[in-house]
Formats: C-alpha cells, sequence, structure tokens
C-alpha cells in the first residue's frame, strides 16, 4: 500500500467517524421526543428509568387529540401561519417588483429600511406592540396575530423576491408588453410563473417562520381556544404535573411536517439568503 | 400629458403600498410607542402619566440585576454565534466532501434549523433534568456514570446549557448559507493552488475564505442581530431565574413589563437593546466601507 493511499483511508475514516458524530448529536433530542412521546405515564418518573419505552403506548398519540382541545391549536397554527404567508406574499411580491424593475427616488433608503426593521425582532418591541393591539382590539385576535407575523416577515420575504425577480431578464416581460399586455399583465402571466421556484421558497419560509412563533403568541393570546400550537402544548407544562409524554407527542405532530416543508427548500433558501445580500 | 408623467412617477410607490401601509402599522408605530413608554410615567393599569424625566433609564441603570443581564447578553451573542459560525463552517467543508450519505446527513442537518425554539428548548429541559432526565439514563446505562448527576447545579451551568442550545439550533444556518457559498466557487480556483502546491491551509486562507467572504457576513450579521433579541430559549429554561441570573435583555424586559408591570422600565431596557444594535451596525458600516476604499486602491 502506498503512503498516500494510507492517508486516503484515514482522512476516509475520520470523515466518516466525524459525520457519525455529528448526526447521532443532531438527531439526539429527536430520538428522546419520539421515545419519550411513546412511553406509559408511569414510566416518565420510575426509579429504573430506561432509554426506550419498556412498553409501546402508540395510544399517546391518539390521547392527545382528546386530553386538551390539541386540534384547536393545529387549526389556529394553520389560520394564522397560511394568513400572514398570504398577507406576506400579497404585500411583498408588488414591493419586490418594483424594486427590482422601476428607478425610482428613495429606492436605496426603502432596501436599508426593510433590513433595519429585521433589528427589531417582536420582543423588544412587545411593550409597543401590546399597547398597539389594545387599541385596535385585536388582542387575542387570530387576525392580529396575522397582521404581525405577516408584518415581521416582510423584510426576509421582499428580500427573497427581489432576488428571484432579479435573476430573471426583463426582456420576457418587455415582449410581453409589445404584445398588449400591461405592467400586471405581464407580471401575473409572465414574472410569476418564470420565478415560482423563488416565490415557493418564500411561501414556504414564511409560513414556516409564523408556525413556529412563540414570543407574540405567548403575550397577546390568553384565551385557550385561540392558542396556536406552539403557546398551547404548555397545557401539558402544568405548575406540578408536567405530562411529558403527551407534550412530546403533541410536538412530534407541530415538527414533523415543517421539517418535511423546510427540506423541500433549503437548498433555494441559502442561495435566495445570501444572494439578496450579495446584490445589495 | 403632464398627468400621465405624474402616474409615471407615482407608481413605484403605490407598488410598494401595501407593503409600507403593513411595516409602518405593525412596526414603525410599536417602535414609537416604545420610545414614548421609556420616557414616561405608567401607572400599573398601563395608562401614560406623561414625561418623567428619565426616571425609567435612571431606575434601571440604578439595577444590579440590568447590568448583570447585560452582561449576559454580551456573552450569549459572542459565544452562540461565534461558536455557531465555527462549528456551522467547519460542517459545511466537511458537507462539501464527496461521500456516501451525504444527501441524508444534509438533511438531518436541516433538523435544528426547522423545529420550533420552543420545542427544541423543551426537549433539552427534559434532557438535562437530574432527576429523569434523558442525558443521566443514557449516561448511566452506558456505564459511563454510576449516580445521577445534577448538571444544572448553579444559574452559571443553566446559562451554559441555554447557550449550547442557542449554538445547537444556531449552526445549521452558517452551514448552509457558507455550502451555497462554496458551491459557487470555480473549481479551477484549486487546480492552479493544487499545481503551484498549496496545502489545505494554504488554500483556505488564500481561496476559500475570501470567497466566502460575503457569505459568511451574511450570515453572521442576521445571526447577531437573532441571538441578541432571542427570547424562547432561555424563557423556557429558566426564565431568568434563578435569582434573575441568567437572563438576556429580551428576557429581562418581558419580565418587566408582563410579570412586574414596569412598562416603562421595560421600554427603557428596549430602547438600550436598539442603541446597542445601532452602534453594531454603524461599527459595521464603518468597517466594510473601509474595506472598499482598501480594495479601490
Amino acid at each position: 500500500m502506498t503512503r498516500r493511499k494510507r492517508k486516503n483511508i484515514i482522512k476516509k475514516f475520520f470523515l466518516y467517524l466525524f459525520v457519525i458524530v455529528l448526526c447521532v448529536v443532531i438527531l439526539y433530542p429527536y430520538f428522546v421526543m419520539f421515545t419519550t412521546a411513546a412511553k406509559d405515564r408511569s414510566e416518565m418518573y420510575a426509579l429504573s428509568m430506561t432509554i426506550l419505552p419498556v412498553k409501546w403506548k402508540w395510544s399517546n398519540f391518539i390521547e392527545i387529540w382528546s386530553a386538551a382541545p390539541v386540534l384547536r391549536y393545529f387549526l389556529n397554527s394553520v389560520i394564522v401561519a397560511g394568513g400572514a404567508t398570504l398577507v406576506a406574499i400579497l404585500c411583498g411580491i408588488p414591493a419586490a417588483y418594483a424594486m427590482s424593475r422601476m428607478q425610482f427616488k428613495g429606492k436605496s433608503v426603502f432596501l436599508g429600511l426593510v433590513i433595519m426593521s429585521q433589528m427589531f425582532a417582536p420582543v423588544v418591541l412587545l411593550v409597543g406592540i401590546y399597547k398597539l393591539m389594545t387599541t385596535m382590539h385585536l388582542v387575542n385576535s387570530l387576525l392580529g396575530l396575522i397582521l404581525l407575523n405577516a408584518a415581521f416577515n416582510q423584510a426576509f420575504a421582499i428580500w427573497l423576491l427581489r432576488g428571484t425577480f432579479l435573476s430573471i431578464s426583463p426582456e420576457m416581460e418587455q415582449a410581453a408588453k409589445v404584445d398588449g399586455c400591461g405592467t400586471i399583465g405581464s407580471l401575473i402571466r409572465v414574472l410569476i410563473p418564470m420565478s415560482a421556484p423563488g416565490i415557493v421558497t418564500t411561501l414556504i419560509f414564511v409560513f414556516i417562520n409564523s408556525w413556529n412563533e412563540y414570543t407574540i403568541a405567548l403575550t397577546l393570546m390568553s384565551t385557550d381556544t385561540l392558542k396556536p400550537i406552539t403557546v398551547g402544548i404548555n397545557v401539558f407544562y402544568g405548575f406540578n404535573m408536567i405530562q411529558w409524554q403527551y407534550l412530546f407527542a403533541t410536538s412530534l405532530f407541530a415538527t414533523v411536517p415543517v421539517i418535511i416543508l423546510f427540506l423541500c427548500i433549503e437548498k433555494h433558501l441559502a442561495a435566495g439568503l445570501t444572494a439578496g445580500g450579495v446584490k445589495g | 400629458m403632464k398627468k400621465h408623467a405624474i402616474r409615471k412617477k407615482a407608481e413605484p410607490y403605490l407598488w410598494m403600498l401595501p407593503s409600507l401601509i403593513l411595516m409602518a402599522v405593525m412596526i414603525a408605530v410599536p417602535i414609537v410607542t416604545v420610545f414614548q413608554l421609556s420616557l414616561s410615567e405608567i401607572s400599573r393599569a398601563g395608562v401614560i402619566k406623561g414625561y418623567n424625566d428619565f426616571k425609567n433609564f435612571k431606575m434601571i441603570f440604578a439595577s444590579p440585576t440590568f447590568w448583570h443581564t447585560l452582561q449576559n447578553t454580551l456573552v450569549w451573542t459572542v459565544a452562540v454565534v461565534g461558536f455557531s459560525t465555527l462549528i456551522g463552517f467547519v460542517i459545511a467543508m466537511v458537507l462539501n466532501q464527496e461521500f456516501v450519505g451525504r444527501k441524508l446527513v444534509r438533511a438531518i442537518v436541516v433538523f435544528p434549523w426547522a423545529t420550533s425554539l420552543i420545542i427544541q428548548s423543551v426537549i433539552w429541559k427534559y434532557i438535562i433534568n437530574a432527576d429523569y432526565g434523558s442525558l443521566n439514563v443514557i449516561l448511566s446505562k452506558l456505564g459511563l456514570i454510576k449516580n445521577y448527576i445534577n448538571w444544572t447545579p448553579d444559574a452559571n451551568a443553566y446559562f451554559a446549557w441555554e447557550c449550547w442550545i442557542g449554538i445547537f439550533v444556531t449552526f445549521p444556518f452558517v452551514t448552509f448559507c457558507v455550502l451555497s457559498g462554496l458551491q459557487s466557487i470555480d473549481n479551477t480556483f484549486y487546480e492552479a493552488a493544487d499545481i503551484d502546491g498549496a496545502g489545505f491551509w494554504q488554500k483556505l486562507r488564500m481561496i476559500t475564505l475570501p470567497l466566502l467572504k460575503p457569505s459568511l457576513t451574511v450570515s453572521t450579521v442576521l445571526n447577531i442581530i437573532y441571538v441578541f433579541n432571542s427570547f424562547p430559549i432561555i424563557w423556557t429554561i429558566t426564565k431568568g431565574d434563578p435569582a434573575d441570573r441568567t437572563h438576556t435583555l429580551a428576557t429581562y424586559l418581558y419580565k418587566l413589563s408582563f410579570y412586574n408591570g414596569k412598562s416603562g422600565q421595560a421600554a427603557a431596557v428596549s430602547v438600550i437593546g436598539f442603541a446597542i444594535l445601532c452602534v453594531c451596525a454603524g461599527v459595521y458600516m464603518i468597517l466594510s466601507l473601509r474595506a472598499e476604499k482598501e480594495e479601490e486602491l
């Protein structure tokens, strides 16, 4: 065996070792979530705890739906995340269109403001947000959550959409205009279909962000039946009695669809985020 | 004809109007309110009773908890962003190699990024529990420990775990930014370097890092903002306790406002937070402008 070959084998060995350790560490919390979700309550505080459930109690995954208004929480999450996505995209597409296709005064100022709005996370504005929502009678309202999530995702939506629009040559739209399409017509018939991958990425990203949002919902939603799932799971987290098995079974339902959605857009997303920054 | 010209000039602004209104109402109005509240005397019922000569700021600056919180926020931001960037970068370099199962590993790295912070935090709270937590159970089953270990004996231990969770959820973003940057680097650079006999570190320093600068800048800037303002992890694990020793500015102002009924002081903490981020933004602008000038020379 030549020295070079041996060196290659050692390199491969460490590569695989690193990757395996990495995967074990990342998957560990998910493993805990899954195995605990399938344990019986009596196993939770037993003196001789086991890693895997002694008896797999799959019925936990059914019991959660009647133990608390979990279905309602999920429905609220779908409404909030879906609504926020719709509003964010309907406001974001025209703005991104103007900023990628038109020249006007204050364009760079506006772009700077959009990026700066990222500095104000909801949590630091909560005192002000709460006051605003009280004035608008939107405390404890799904509409309030929809509008807030849409607003705080505007920056990313515009950033991603503008990057997509800029990567598409305007020639096709000009051709459509020559053929008698108006600006809006060329946007709807040409640009939007051509930038479908970027738009879908934005849609999913805003949806996931709103689905996972916790801080605003925790502060604004006190009526139990209006809570989204991230706040709702707290019912299994009482002061003296934590129902870990239900908590994790519900969390699993809230996590898996989001991870699958995220996997669909992962490639476009990272490229879109960094490209938006580079193109300035 | 003149009418037409005006319409043409106004058009871009009309396109941006929905987005502008949404952000103005939902973000700009709360910002103004926060500044107003920070300068006002506020009753416990939330009624503004007028300007109070920076009393909220004076109270905050006089509080030892605030200074400890500020120190925590600094440690938290630097530790989480720093380690996430380092770890995320190394993992991206590894994922850029050819190996069996690369696609699967890439998918697994997405998990912490996609999972809700609150769910991730609750799981870790369970893992590190001293009495029945999964970490103790696994380590003792593997025979690595005899007795269960109390992983969180004091505030510092709690804070260290919170930083770990922060790193755990933040590094994938860095990894994917770096990976997308790596994919755009032309392979001929490396081929040329190979011919010149450059080693691994030389190639890293002379080719990879300079070309990755835009990707790393985006991920670092965004991460600093997010981590600085991060709330769910610390709130879930400790709520800032024991004895208010594990707060960052975000959890501290939340507690002040929604637990202690001191919205004026909470608003003051918000304003201090903005000020810190603005200083960071300013430093960043100066540095990048200077770098641009150097490139021109």
